[in-house]
C-alpha cells in the first residue's frame, strides 16, 4: 500500500493584490490565502491514486504561521494527514532553504513511495523545488508531468515538453511535479469539509529538523517585488482624414521599433 | 465576508462559490431563457452533499447546520438564484420531515432526500387567502385506508420535478385555519396531478405549478406530526424559507453590486468613469450596506437555528427588512448601469427578475409584522 | 387649476375606452414576444392621437400640455410599452415644434397626421447621460450634409418614418458644435442596427441607427448649426412630463389591480387588515400627489411660464413612485403577482427612472434650481445689509 507525500504552498491570492500606482509596490492587505494552483493538482493526483489503490497521503508545507489557515482546506481535498512547518524564516526563504526544510521533514516522516509537487508555485514560480528535493533526497525527478500512473512501485509519466511529449518510467521512489492538465481538482463536498477536522495534523517545529543556520540562510535575496502596470499611451490622431491619421500611426509605430 | 463563520463554514462557502463559478455561471443565462428544469445540475448538487446539508448523518446527511445552508444558498445564488430555489424548496421538505417525522418517516425519506435520489417540495399556499376556506381549498377527510385529499395547492415550487411533497391540508373546514395537518405525499400518488407550469417573472428553471388532489388516498402513516400540527409546521418551515430566501437575496444583491461597481469603473461619461460621481457612489454604497446588513441578519437567524434556539422573530425581521429593501438592491444597481442595466443582453435584468421572487413572496404581506409585534407585545 | 374641463374629461374618457379595447387585451402577449405592435398604429389612425401635439393648422389635434398628459396617463395605465411608442413619437416632433420652419413642420408632421410615428435620435454609446458627448458627424458639402455615425436605444427606430438626428457639424466645438437634422426613413446609407431586448416596455421598439455617408438636404437643418443641444434641452423639458404621465398611469394600474385582488381574496371583509390597508393608503397618497405635481407642471407650460424644474420634479417623483408602487403590488399579490401581468408592471416601471434623463440627471437640474441665488426683489444698496 503506497505511502505518498504531497508538498504544497499556501500563497496569497494574486487576484486580491493591488498595485499602488505611485511606486508600483504591492498592497497585500486584502489578500486572502489559497493553496497554490498547481499544488491543488498535486494534492488531487495523490488523493486519486490512494482512493483507487489504497495507501495514505501525507500533505506537507513550509510557510509562516499563516500555513495554519490551510490545514482544513487541504485535508478536505483527500490527504489523510497534514504536516506543517510554520516559521518566520519562510518569509525570506528562497528555493534552497525551502527545499532544505522540506527534505528534512520528508526524511523525518518517510520513507515515501512517491513525492508529488506542483510544477511551480502561484507566487514565485521558481520551478526548482522538485529538482532540489530530488537531489537532496537522492531520488529520480520527473517534471512537467501531465499524466501519470503508479503501479507495483513503478511510476509511469507523460511529460509535456516544449514541442513534444515524452513517456518515462521509473521504478522505486521518485519526485514528480505536475501540470494543471493532469486532473481537475475536486470541489470538496460538505462531508469532505466536515471530515477534515477529524484528520490528524501536526506542526513540526523547525528546530526539530536539525538544520544548520547555513541551510536556513537564503542564497537569493528578494529586494522588493514591484507590480507591473501596462499604461495606455492614450495617443489620439485627429487629422481631418483617415489616410493622414494612418500615416501618423505608422510613423509612430516605426519610431517605437516596429517594422 | 467571513464574520460569524467557523472555519468549516467558510470552507463550505468557498466550495459552494467554486461550484457556482464552475457549473452555474456557464448556464445561468441559458436556464433563464429556457426555463428547463436543470436535472443534471441537481445531480451535481447532490454530489456535493448540498441536498442533505442539515440532515443528520445517521440518515446520510452532512449534518452541517443552517449557517452552512445559508452560506451555500448565498454562494449559489450569486451565480444562479433559480438553482438555489430548487435547493431551498427541497430543503423545506427535508426540514419538515426531519423535525416532525417519526422514526419510520425519517428512515423512509431522509436518506433519499439527502442523497438527492428524491427531490422534495413544500406545498402550503392556496389561491384563497385562508387555508381551508374557499372552493378549492385542500381538505383532508378521514378514509378507511387513512386519509383522502381533495383540492388544490397553489404555486408549489419544484412541482413536477419533486418526488415527494410535504402538503398542508385542512382536516375540518368548520374549524378552518386551526385544523390543519401536514402530510407526506409521493408525487406518484394516484389522483395527484401537476397543473400547467406558471410563467414566473424570474427564478426560471425552478418550476412553479399548482398541485391538484383528486381524492388522493394516503395511509395514516403519511401524517406528519399530530393531526393539528399543520400550522406550527407551516410557520416554522416558512421561517426557514424566509432565512434561506434572504440568503438568495443577499447573493443576488452581491452579484449585482459587484457587476455595477465594475461597470461604473469602465463607463466614462463627462470625461470620467461614472464611479467617480457621488450619485453613483451613493447608489452602490446603499446597496452594499443593505446587502451586508441583510447577510448579518440572516446569518444570525441561522445561527439561532444551529443552537436550537427560537428563531421565528429573527427570521421575520430579516424577511421584513428585505421586503422593504430587497428589491432596491436591483432597482439601484440597474440604475447605475442605465440603459445597459435594462438590456437583457446584460446580466442585471435577470437578477432584477430573480430578486423580486426571493424578496417579495412566500408569506402573506402582513405576516412578518404580526410575528414581530406578537413577540414585542407578549 | 387641477380640475379637468369637460372637454378634457371627454378626451380622457375616449382614451380610456380606446386603451380598454385596443391595448389592455393585447399588452401581455406583446410583452411576452417583445414584438412591436403595428396593429396599434392602425387602430389609432382614425383618432389621430399620434398627432395630438401637432397644431391645428398642420392637421393635428392641438392638445394642450395638460390634455396630452391625461392621454398619456390613460395609455400608461394600459401598457407602458405601447404608451412609450406614443410618448417617444411626440418627443421627436417636439424638436420640430421648437426649431422647425413652416416647411419643415409640414414635412415632419404630415406623416404623423397620417398615423405614422417618429424618433428622437440623440443617444449614442458614448453619449448617455453625457448627452452632448455624441460622435456622429454631419459634414456640409454644397447644399447637403453628409451624416456618419450611429445612435443607440432609439425608440420606434425600426418603424418611424421621420427622425430628428443630432450630429456634430463642428467637432472642435464639442457640445456647442452639435446640430439637429430631420432625416427620413429609407435615405440611402441609413439603416437600422440591432434591436434591444429589454427587461420591460418590451413591445416598445428600441434599436440602433446606423449612418454611413447619408446625404441630407441642407434644408433639413433645424434651427442653426450649433444649436442642437439647445434644441435638445428644450425638447426634453417638454417631453419629461410624458414619462411622469406614463408612470402615473402605471402606478394607478398597479393600485387598481391590488384593490381588485384584495377584494377577491377578502370578499366578506371591506378591509383586509390595517397593515395592508395602510399600504394602499400610502399608494393613493403618492398617486394623488404625483398627479397634482404633474398637472401643475402642465398648467405652467400651458400658461407660457417657466417649468423646467417642475418638469424634472414631476418626472423624478412619478417614476420613483411607480417603481415603489409596482414593487409593493408584487408583494401584496404574492406569487399570483409574480406569475402574472403584475410582474410586467414592475419590469416596466424600472425604465421610467432611466430614460429621458436619468433621475440622477433630473436631480442635478432640480438642485441647481434650488441652489441658484434668488434674484433680489430690490437693488442692493451699497453699505446696506
Amino acid at each position: 500500500m503506497p505511502k505518498l507525500l504531497v508538498c504544497y504552498k499556501w500563497v496569497l491570492n494574486e487576484q486580491d493584490i493591488k498595485i499602488r500606482p505611485d511606486d508600483l509596490s504591492l498592497d497585500t492587505s486584502r489578500a486572502k490565502g489559497k493553496i497554490s494552483d498547481f499544488d491543488r493538482n498535486a494534492i488531487e493526483e495523490a488523493s486519486l491514486i490512494v482512493e483507487q489503490q489504497g495507501g495514505t497521503v501525507d500533505a506537507l508545507s513550509y510557510g509562516t504561521s499563516a500555513v495554519k489557515q490551510s490545514v482544513k482546506d487541504v485535508l478536505s481535498r483527500g490527504p489523510n494527514r497534514l504536516l506543517w512547518v510554520g516559521d518566520p524564516s519562510a518569509e525570506e526563504a528562497d528555493a534552497y532553504v525551502i527545499a532544505s526544510v522540506l527534505a528534512a521533514a520528508i526524511r523525518k516522516n518517510g520513507p515515501y513511495d512517491l513525492i508529488l509537487c506542483g510544477e511551480g508555485s502561484s507566487d514565485m514560480f521558481y520551478q526548482q523545488i522538485p529538482a532540489r528535493l530530488a537531489a537532496l533526497l537522492d531520488l529520480p525527478c520527473l517534471t512537467f508531468v501531465q499524466k501519470m500512473t503508479l503501479e507495483g512501485g513503478a511510476v509511469t509519466a507523460l511529460r509535456k515538453l516544449g514541442d513534444c511529449t515524452e513517456q518515462v518510467s521509473v521504478t522505486g521512489p521518485a519526485v514528480v511535479s505536475v501540470l494543471s492538465e493532469i486532473n481537475k481538482p475536486r470541489i470538496p463536498s460538505l462531508k469532505q469539509v466536515l471530515g477534515a477536522a477529524k484528520k490528524p495534523s501536526e506542526e513540526i517545529p523547525i528546530a526539530s529538523l536539525g538544520l544548520t543556520p547555513e541551510e536556513l540562510a537564503p542564497k537569493a535575496v528578494r529586494k522588493s517585488p514591484k507590480g507591473f502596470l501596462m499604461n495606455r499611451k492614450n495617443v489620439v490622431y485627429k487629422e481631418s482624414d483617415a489616410a493622414a491619421n494612418v500615416a501618423k500611426l505608422v510613423a509612430s509605430l516605426a519610431a517605437e521599433g516596429l517594422r | 465576508m467571513s464574520i460569524l463563520l467557523t472555519e468549516e463554514q467558510e470552507l463550505i462557502g468557498q466550495s459552494a462559490r467554486e461550484f457556482a463559478k464552475e457549473y452555474l455561471d456557464p448556464i445561468a443565462a441559458e436556464l433563464d431563457h429556457t426555463g428547463q428544469f436543470p436535472a443534471a445540475i441537481v445531480k451535481q448538487l447532490a454530489a456535493q452533499d448540498f441536498l442533505g446539508l442539515f440532515v443528520a448523518s445517521e440518515y446520510g446527511g452532512a449534518e452541517a447546520g443552517y449557517v452552512s445552508l445559508v452560506e451555500v444558498v448565498e454562494n449559489l445564488s450569486r451565480s444562479s438564484a433559480a438553482v438555489a430555489s430548487i435547493l431551498v424548496n427541497h430543503s423545506l421538505a427535508a426540514y419538515a420531515i426531519q423535525r416532525w417525522g417519526d422514526a419510520a418517516q425519517k428512515q423512509a425519506f431522509l436518506p433519499a432526500l439527502a442523497a438527492g435520489g428524491t427531490l422534495g417540495g413544500f406545498a402550503v399556499f392556496e389561491h384563497g387567502p385562508t387555508p381551508g376556506v374557499g372552493p378549492n381549498a385542500l381538505i383532508a377527510t378521514k378514509h378507511a385506508a387513512g386519509w383522502a385529499l381533495k383540492g388544490t395547492k397553489a404555486y408549489v415550487r419544484n412541482a413536477g420535478a419533486a418526488d415527494v411533497y410535504v402538503v398542508l391540508a385542512c382536516t375540518d373546514p368548520a374549524a378552518g385555519a386551526k385544523a390543519q395537518a401536514a402530510f407526506i405525499v409521493p408525487a406518484k400518488a394516484i389522483g395527484l396531478s401537476v397543473g400547467p407550469l406558471a410563467e414566473t417573472m424570474g427564478l426560471k428553471g425552478c418550476p412553479v405549478a399548482d398541485l391538484v388532489f383528486d381524492d388522493v388516498v394516503i395511509a395514516d402513516s403519511a401524517l406528519l406530526g399530530g393531526p393539528t400540527d399543520g400550522q406550527t409546521i407551516t410557520t416554522e418551515t416558512l421561517a426557514l424559507a424566509s432565512v434561506a430566501e434572504a440568503a438568495q437575496t443577499a447573493g443576488i444583491g452581491q452579484a449585482a453590486v459587484e457587476h455595477a461597481a465594475a461597470y461604473s469603473k469602465t463607463r466614462v461619461q463627462f470625461g470620467r468613469p461614472i464611479a467617480t460621481l457621488q450619485a453613483i457612489q451613493t447608489l452602490l454604497a446603499e446597496t452594499a450596506a443593505d446587502c451586508h446588513l441583510a447577510r448579518l441578519g440572516l446569518r444570525c437567524a441561522a445561527k439561532l437555528m444551529d443552537d436550537g434556539e427560537p428563531f421565528l422573530v429573527e427570521a421575520a425581521m430579516v424577511k421584513q427588512f428585505l421586503a422593504r429593501n430587497g428589491a432596491k438592491l436591483l432597482i439601484d444597481t440597474v440604475q447605475v448601469e442605465g440603459g445597459f442595466g435594462y438590456s437583457e443582453f446584460m446580466p442585471l435584468p435577470r437578477l432584477f427578475r430573480d430578486i423580486a421572487g426571493t424578496t417579495l413572496l412566500d408569506a402573506p404581506a402582513d405576516y412578518p409584522e404580526k410575528t414581530i409585534a406578537a413577540a414585542l407585545l407578549a | 387649476m387641477s380640475i379637468l374641463t369637460a372637454a378634457q374629461k371627454q378626451i380622457q374618457a375616449d382614451n380610456v375606452a380606446f386603451v380598454a379595447k385596443e391595448i389592455i387585451p393585447f399588452a401581455a402577449q406583446y410583452d411576452k414576444t417583445g414584438e412591436f405592435h403595428p396593429y396599434l398604429l392602425d387602430a389609432a389612425r382614425e383618432s389621430k392621437i399620434f398627432a395630438m401635439a401637432i397644431p391645428k393648422e398642420y392637421g393635428g389635434l392641438d392638445y394642450d400640455a395638460l390634455t396630452q398628459a391625461v392621454v398619456l396617463e390613460a395609455w400608461g395605465y394600459g401598457c407602458a410599452g405601447m404608451a412609450t411608442t406614443l410618448a417617444a413619437s411626440v418627443l421627436s416632433m417636439d424638436s420640430v415644434m421648437v426649431a422647425g420652419t413652416d416647411a419643415q413642420k409640414k414635412a415632419f408632421y404630415g406623416p404623423m397626421v397620417r398615423g405614422e410615428i417618429g424618433s428622437f435620435g440623440l443617444t449614442e454609446p458614448s453619449a448617455g447621460s453625457d448627452a452632448g458627448n455624441g460622435k456622429s458627424t454631419a459634414v456640409k458639402v454644397g447644399d447637403e450634409y453628409i451624416l456618419n455615425g450611429s445612435k443607440c436605444w432609439i425608440t420606434n427606430g425600426g418603424y418611424s418614418s421621420v427622425f430628428v438626428i443630432y450630429a456634430l457639424t463642428d467637432p472642435a466645438a464639442g457640445m456647442k458644435g452639435i446640430s439637429a437634422f430631420i432625416v427620413e426613413k429609407g435615405t440611402p446609407g441609413f439603416t437600422i442596427g440591432t434591436v434591444d431586448h429589454k427587461l420591460g416596455i418590451r413591445s416598445s421598439n428600441t434599436v440602433e441607427l446606423l449612418f454611413k455617408d447619408v446625404h441630407i438636404p441642407a434644408a433639413n437643418l433645424l434651427g442653426k448649426e450649433g444649436e442642437g443641444m439647445k434644441i435638445a434641452m428644450k425638447t426634453l423639458d417638454m417631453a419629461r412630463p410624458a414619462i411622469a404621465s406614463l408612470s402615473l398611469g402605471l402606478s394607478q394600474r398597479a393600485l387598481d389591480e391590488c384593490v381588485k385582488h384584495l377584494q377577491q381574496q377578502y370578499p366578506e371583509k371591506a378591509q383586509p387588515g390595517q397593515t395592508l390597508q395602510f399600504k394602499l393608503a400610502d399608494m393613493k397618497i403618492e398617486i394623488e400627489a404625483a398627479r397634482q405635481l404633474l398637472y401643475h407642471a402642465m398648467n405652467l407650460r400651458d400658461a407660457g411660464l417657466p417649468y423646467s424644474a417642475e418638469s424634472a420634479m414631476t418626472k423624478t417623483f412619478s417614476s420613483d413612485m411607480a417603481m415603489k408602487i409596482t414593487t409593493q403590488a408584487v408583494q401584496l399579490m404574492g406569487t399570483f403577482g409574480y406569475t402574472t401581468g403584475i410582474a410586467k408592471l414592475m419590469r416596466d416601471a424600472k425604465i421610467m427612472q432611466i430614460y429621458e434623463g436619468t433621475n440622477q440627471i433630473q436631480r442635478l437640474v432640480i438642485s441647481r434650481a434650488v441652489l441658484a441665488p434668488a434674484r433680489p426683489a430690490v437693488a442692493v444698496q451699497k453699505g446696506g445689509i
